[in-house]
């Protein structure tokens, strides 16, 4: 038994080197929110569930209504024009007007500012993390290029590690993101992390995440951004700890040797901006 | 109740013209406001097809991507031997959302519906201004020329979204002379929009009848005179828009231009302000006469009086509020600082309490009724149904949590399709089986009124809710090729299905086109007050003459005043004229001898 389990183990490894060597997003299924990924996904998918309840019993209860009203208060009913309009009427319209504002959209606004507030919006929190990667994103028609700081630790040196539509995170390790882009609007999406952010030219954007299941996932734009707004599509894997802390070192060091001061177009990027 | 000094000049304002003679003067460069608002509604008509069709090729290319439109396909796309490439795909979706929301819905909505029914409705004789009226509707054929040329230009028409955002929109993203005309399109047709809405403000305002007080008002004419407030103030900001932008692809300015490829230190989301100051309170003026439309009909048909009258008139005001100050929610995911995001977020979700209360009205309008099924009604308890669907899926986006996943999605296209496009399209079709009867003197086939309301209601909410559906699972808008995606590839059965029935919805209008030509020609000729209703057009023979009341009316009641006991016991039916005296009445509700003559222009 035990050795079964060993060599269903080699067979299981074996596939994820093979995996590994062709990487591809997992295929959805079904048309609910794509598989989550991320730590604090369940927060957005939380409030749209909760919604979607409230959402539906709203909508059957005015489709029930209207049905009543369309069956039994047809022309061989007669109609009673005083019917409503009268002050305790009034009173009971604006009492259930109130409830249903309260509850429904006081639970969105509650729920909203509070996880913006203490998650989504968190860039001083995050970017002190020393545990936190960073990473700057600059957009253009129609790709996404990326850069690591490297082993040194600071932006614009030679041993930045520079891709291009392929951005590596460690599990578990908060990452943070600053965009800019070089020509027109774009919008950096991670469905699977449930997160999006406008790029846009002059202004550098920032989106922070924490991916909990190592796997590729798909990028996408989001923002028209031109005749290949459609194929703008990056991909994001997501690595163990350890595998990524390896391709981070060898990347540096085969950034550092690859350097050519003359080429300048590699060397955009800029200082990293603090969070305010 | 006397007609006091005030009320006696405004009816000295408006002697009895004779009708002009010539052909030309009566029926092309009239400023007779009947026949401009059936020119609007024409040219209305026309582009409502126009985007239709463009609407249909683009779900061709979700359907069978890659492949030839078949029959046509050659013909318009020669070059490309039918297939929908990423350039034309580009302009499809552009041209389609402009044409809809400024050369179809907006026309026939504010343009036919308003012309037509605000003098008629308040007891006018004509708008206040007839000449810019007329100036109004030829300046907005300038603009639907413009758009119709720039399909003949290299490089095609406009292909940076409806929205328009720069830096795509400048000649740094989208280079050509189709978008430059297109701009100028929407500048053009916004100085027409601006002239007409100044005359409904205007009109509604100085010419109301002899005791037509706000509290009397249709529904309608509140939510046309609201849409032409909405209009007066914030279209100025869309045309400095669309002007700077149009300074930057002309003459080299860069307001709106940033960034490395084209060093300017403009700033593109200043265009993203101007516009959605304008296109927040735009989604309200394409409802807010249909809101206003079916409030009335839901009554009228209902067979009593509209619950709540005054509610919802202060609903729709509040909603004209607010609707000014929410437009940040268009630019959640614009890099907008924290505070203001809240701060948006808080205003936007206010609009549900009166959207609720609107619904409330509605649905106790027909409660306890005596329903009375017509094409119209149908229409109306139609767009109820759609918009209810359409606001709650509003919730999610105006929330900024939730709009961080679905903003930019497939979500946000099903949502406005189902408020703005579902809405203001059943409505639109509501209101046009309604005053046909008054506009053209003849009466609509009901059975084929009925089959396209049936068609056009299961249809339309199929499909917008799929696209609803694809948007929850993440699919984004505006893609030629969605199924690039890894994580959309499974959607690609779903979005299949969508076209199917959005050609099925396309072609079910035929039956419409059908129908309205050939009552036009031949339909049964309607009576004076073919649907039994009390507002001021349903007293005037159909079509209404060219000065549309003999005598300026003496109104003596609100609009719905229906099924009332006294009105049944005395008049043997179940409504009554807005300025109609009640038999053996007391003697105040009488039209005082003096009203009549100085009403008569004696």
């Amino acid at each position: 038994m035990r050795r079964l389990c060993g060599a269903a183990a080699a067979v299981a490894v074996s596939l994820g080197v093979s995996a590994w060597a062709e990487p591809r997003p997992e295929i959805e299924l079904g048309v609910g929110l794509p598989r989550d990924v991320s730590k604090h996904g369940w927060r957005i998918d939380w409030l749209i569930n909760t919604t979607n309840v409230f959402v539906i019993g709203l909508f059957a209860t005015m489709v029930v209504w209207m049905l009543w009203a369309c069956f039994r208060h047809g022309k061989k009913h007669v109609a009673r024009p005083d019917a409503g309009g009268d002050r305790k009427s009034i009173m009971v319209t604006l009492g259930i007007a109130a409830a249903i504002f309260f509850v429904v959209d006081g639970n969105l606004f509650l729920n909203s500012t509070l996880d913006l507030e203490r998650i989504f919006w968190a860039f001083g929190e995050v970017d002190s993390n020393p545990r936190t990667v960073k990473v700057e994103v600059n957009a253009h028609q129609w790709a996404w290029d990326l850069r690591y700081a490297g082993e040194d630790g600071t932006f614009g040196t030679r041993d930045d590690i520079v891709a291009q539509n392929d951005l590596r995170v460690p599990v578990h390790t908060p990452v943070s993101l600053q965009l800019g882009s070089t020509d027109v609007i774009h919008a950096f999406y991670l469905p699977n992390l449930r997160i999006k952010q406008d790029v846009v030219p002059g202004t550098i954007n920032r989106m922070w995440f924490e991916a909990r299941r190592t796997g590729t996932y798909d990028i996408g734009c989001a923002q028209h951004c031109g005749v290949g707004h459609y194929k703008m599509r990056g991909r994001l894997t997501v690595l163990s700890k350890r595998a990524f802390a390896q391709w981070a070192r060898e990347g540096s060091v085969l950034a550092s040797r690859a350097w050519d001061e003359a080429d300048t177009e590699a060397h955009w990027g800029w200082a990293w901006k603090p969070a305010k | 109740m006397g007609v006091e000094t005030g009320e006696v000049r405004r009816i000295e304002l408006q002697p009895i013209h004779p009708p002009p003679g010539s052909f030309w003067r009566r029926r092309v460069f009239s400023t007779d406001h009947k026949v401009i608002a059936r020119q609007f509604l024409w040219s209305g008509l026309v582009f409502l097809a126009i985007g239709g069709l463009l609407a249909m090729a683009i779900r061709w290319q979700w359907a069978y991507p890659g492949e030839a439109i078949p029959l046509v396909g050659r013909t318009v796309l020669p070059r490309s031997g039918g297939v929908i490439g990423p350039a034309t795909y580009t302009s499809l979706f552009t041209m389609h959302g402009l044409i809809m929301i400024f050369f179809a819905i907006t026309p026939i909505l504010i343009g036919a519906f308003g012309n037509f029914c605000i003098p008629l409705m308040i007891g006018a004789r004509d708008m206040a201004f007839p000449k810019l009226n007329m100036l109004s509707f030829w300046t907005f054929l300038v603009s639907q020329g413009l758009i119709i040329a720039s399909f003949f230009v290299p490089l095609g028409p406009a292909a940076a979204g409806w929205t328009t955002y720069p830096p795509l929109s400048t000649n740094a993203g989208t280079p050509g002379p189709g978008q430059t005309l297109v701009v100028l399109a929407v500048f053009v047709t916004g100085v027409a929009t601006i002239m007409g809405s100044i005359n409904y403000v205007t009109t509604v305002i100085r010419f109301r009848a002899p005791g037509m007080t706000w509290g009397r008002l249709p529904l309608t004419v509140w939510g046309l005179w609201l849409t032409a407030i909405l209009n007066v103030l914030f279209v100025p900001v869309l045309g400095a828009g669309a002007l700077l932008l149009l300074f930057d692809r002309v003459l080299g300015t860069s307001f709106f231009l940033a960034g490395a490829a084209v060093p300017a230190a403009g700033d593109p989301v200043l265009f993203q302000h101007l516009f959605w100051i304008f296109g927040h309170p735009e989604v309200y003026i394409l409802i807010l006469p249909a809101w206003g439309i079916i409030g009335d009909l839901l009554s009228f048909f209902a067979r009593k009086p509209a619950f709540w009258y005054r509610g919802t008139v202060i609903a729709m005001c509040a909603v004209t509020i607010l609707s000014a100050v929410v437009y940040g929610h268009h630019m959640y995911q614009t890099g907008m600082s924290p505070l203001l995001g809240v701060g948006f977020e808080a205003l936007t979700l206010a609009i549900s309490v009166p959207a609720i209360i609107l619904f409330l009205n509605w649905l106790n309008t027909i409660w306890k009724g005596s329903l009375r099924f017509t094409t119209p009604m149908l229409f109306a308890l139609g767009t109820v149904f759609v918009f209810g669907l359409g606001g709650l899926t509003g919730l999610y986006l105006g929330t900024f949590l939730t709009d961080v996943y679905l903003h930019d999605t497939m979500w946000v296209v099903g949502h406005f399709h189902l408020t703005m496009a579902a809405s203001s399209f059943l409505a639109s079709f509501a209101g046009i089986y309604f005053w046909f009867p008054k506009m053209f003197g003849r009466r609509m086939d009901e059975r084929l009124g009925k089959v396209h309301f049936w068609a056009s209601v299961v249809l339309i909410t199929l499909v917008f809710s799929l696209q609803l559906l694809v948007g929850y699972a993440g699919q984004q808008r505006r893609l030629w090729e969605p199924y690039q995606y890894t994580f959309l590839q499974h959607l690609y059965p779903l979005n299949k299905l969508t076209s199917h029935l959005a050609w099925a919805l396309g072609i079910g209008q035929l039956v419409f086109v059908w129908n309205f030509f050939k009552s036009v020609v031949g339909g049964a000729k309607a009576g004076e007050n073919p649907w039994e209703v009390g507002t001021l057009e349903w007293s005037l023979p159909s079509p209404p003459p060219h000065h549309n009341f003999d005598v300026v009316p003496l109104v003596v009641r609100g609009p719905h005043e229906l099924s009332g006991p006294e009105v049944k016991e005395r008049l043997g039916r179940d409504w009554v004229g807005q300025a109609e005296a009640l038999p053996e009445a007391e003697s105040a509700e009488n039209v005082p001898p003096a009203a009549a003559i100085i009403a008569s222009g004696a």
